[in-house]
């Protein structure tokens, strides 16, 4: 029996636009394994950042539960509640303050959420940028000064500065080239072996979560059309969607290719 | 032998600001033949873009700009013709198309209006009813259904996909000989990118139009060219016909760019070395079988 670390129940969002109601998810259940790395699937529209965001405290559900340990998450959320679940974003330039200096943005992550004694945070801070791969001297820099790859690793800091153990990551490589993204996928999954943590990874990329997620739930139109081992889905997709987004995707060996046509092949 | 579409030789690009000048590109140097279809691959800042850019003459507008070699295109040198008989060659025998289709479409006119506006460039005397009618044309080539409908739509009312076809039926409507694609439906979802660029590749085929097609995305340049060019910080690294390359990569650089994209096939993530003594070694050619 896998240790649930979140369990996600029915979980639905409407949102009201003046006389319009759009049901962004409709009844997403999943239970996430502790150390595992679940991936939420889907073009846009399909509901994956809305089921983030009520992950994350950020919108409330409109039914359904999710419990951190065995535990309601409520639908407002303090402090204590915010420090368990952490997030990376897509656009590492508009996550991070423009005018806070990379170690001041660490800084921030740490006294906000009262870890360690004041003392102490300086060296944590160095030691977080050591995690990531960062030079100590990048303290002083700022966001501008940095390139896509760092800036996406002082986010990535700064969502383990809380030591939370699940982390949210929505999107985190889709604006990067393809080197500095397998070197950012590398580093997380190093950090999910070393600190073991959970992570959710939002993705519309089905060649990248193939090669990071243990699990695949793919979403359309908020709702769930199929949830997986990954092998699974690549070898025998469920649903003729998944099959249509793996036939979708662009390919560059012969191995992949051949695997495609027949995806194609079923499709028709 | 037929005069290239495009040939660019030399291609030398430094900004200049009050202090220092920075060297963009090194030395470009590509050709198009008529009909053909070239990528251009390479990182963010590799100079891809701005390429591009430079055989518009957009880049030349720039006061800080400082720009060297020869642009030639339809056999004629670009440097030497009047900045008014440049700018008719754009919209009209050159046209491009950018990343996001829904931000480069004009958001207060509808598109029936923008079409017209396309097809003027061409066709100075043409009237808005008859523009509308090869709009019409255009766009049911692009496998819109209701083209009348989307004549009348304002941009933000339509899908990025749908968006993505107007912008590929009008960059199209003037049958230019030169199409110069930038990232084109990155900002799209895969499904709808794998239709646009089926669509895109079928028009440009049934015109014969040249295409310059730049990404970073090398399974989709893989699929719509038939030659590629990698550049690497301003610097054409590897050139030849796109399943050469994809076969027997021979730069460290272009095959470092090939070990890191993530496969279907479920082989991992790749370890990349960093090691720009070797990315930056002289430019492999792998020679066409049957070169003239």
């Amino acid at each position: 029996m896998p240790d649930t670390i979140l369990g996600i129940h029915d979980l639905s969002k409407v949102f009201s636009l003046g006389r319009q109601r759009v049901h962004a998810v409709r009844g997403f259940s999943a239970d996430i394994h502790r150390g595992e790395c679940l991936a939420i699937v889907g073009e846009s529209g399909s509901g994956k950042s809305t089921i983030a965001n009520m992950i994350l405290g950020v919108h409330r559900p409109s039914g359904g539960r999710i419990l951190f340990d065995g535990v309601e998450m409520p639908g407002r959320r303090s402090l204590r509640h915010r420090r368990m679940i952490q997030l990376v974003q897509q656009n590492p330039l508009s996550s991070l303050n423009p005018r806070r200096s990379v170690g001041a943005s660490l800084r921030l992550a740490l006294d906000v959420h009262r870890i360690g004694d004041r003392a102490g945070r300086a060296g944590r801070v160095a030691e977080l940028l050591d995690e990531v791969g960062l030079p100590r001297q990048y303290s002083s820099r700022f966001p501008a000064a940095l390139s896509g790859g760092e800036r996406q690793r002082v986010a990535i800091a700064r969502a383990l500065a809380c030591q939370s153990e699940l982390v949210v990551l929505d999107e985190p490589t889709s604006a990067l080239d393809v080197i500095v993204q397998a070197r950012i996928l590398r580093l997380l999954n190093d950090l999910r072996a070393s600190r073991g943590l959970t992570y959710v990874f939002i993705s519309h990329d089905l060649a990248v979560v193939c090669n990071i997620a243990d699990r695949v739930a793919v979403l359309r139109n908020g709702r769930l059309l199929e949830l997986q081992d990954t092998g699974n889905v690549f070898a025998r997709p469920g649903h003729p969607y998944t099959r249509s987004l793996i036939a979708a995707s662009p390919v560059i060996t012969p191995d992949e290719i051949a695997l495609r046509e027949t995806m194609r092949e079923g499709e028709a | 032998m037929n005069t290239d579409t495009l040939n660019v030789r030399n291609l030398r690009l430094g900004f200049r600001d009050h202090v220092s000048e920075t060297q963009i590109l090194h030395g470009i140097s590509l050709r198009i033949a008529p009909e053909e279809r070239v990528g251009l691959v390479g990182e963010s800042g590799s100079g891809k873009s701005v390429t591009a850019r430079a055989i518009l003459g957009l880049v030349q507008m720039l006061r800080s700009a400082r720009l060297s070699g020869d642009i030639e295109f339809e056999g004629r040198k670009l440097a030497e013709l009047s900045p008014g008989r440049w700018q008719e060659l754009l919209g009209t025998r050159m046209s491009m198309i950018f990343q996001d289709p829904t931000s480069s479409l004009n958001p207060v006119f509808r598109i029936g209006r923008q079409f017209h506006e396309v097809l003027r460039r061409a066709h100075p005397d043409i009237g808005f009813a008859d523009s509308c009618s090869r709009a019409n044309s255009m766009l049911s080539r692009v496998s819109i259904t209701d083209p009348d409908r989307i004549l009348h739509s304002f941009p933000f009312q339509l899908s990025g996909g749908m968006n993505q076809r107007v912008m590929i039926a009008m960059a199209l409507a003037n049958e230019p000989a030169l199409l110069i694609a930038d990232e084109p439906g990155t900002a799209l979802d895969v499904t709808v990118q794998d239709q646009s660029l089926k669509l895109m590749h079928k028009l440009v085929g049934e015109r014969r139009t040249s295409v310059l097609f730049i990404s970073h995305n090398l399974g989709v340049v893989r699929e719509f060219t038939e030659r590629i060019y990698v550049i690497y910080r301003g610097r054409i690294v590897e050139e030849g016909p796109t399943s050469d390359i994809f076969r027997e990569p021979r730069h460290a650089y272009t095959r470092a760019l090939m070990a890191a994209v993530p496969r279907i096939t479920r082989q991992g993530i790749p370890e990349i070395e960093d090691d720009h003594g070797e990315f930056l070694a002289p430019c492999e050619v792998h020679s066409p079988a049957g070169a003239a």
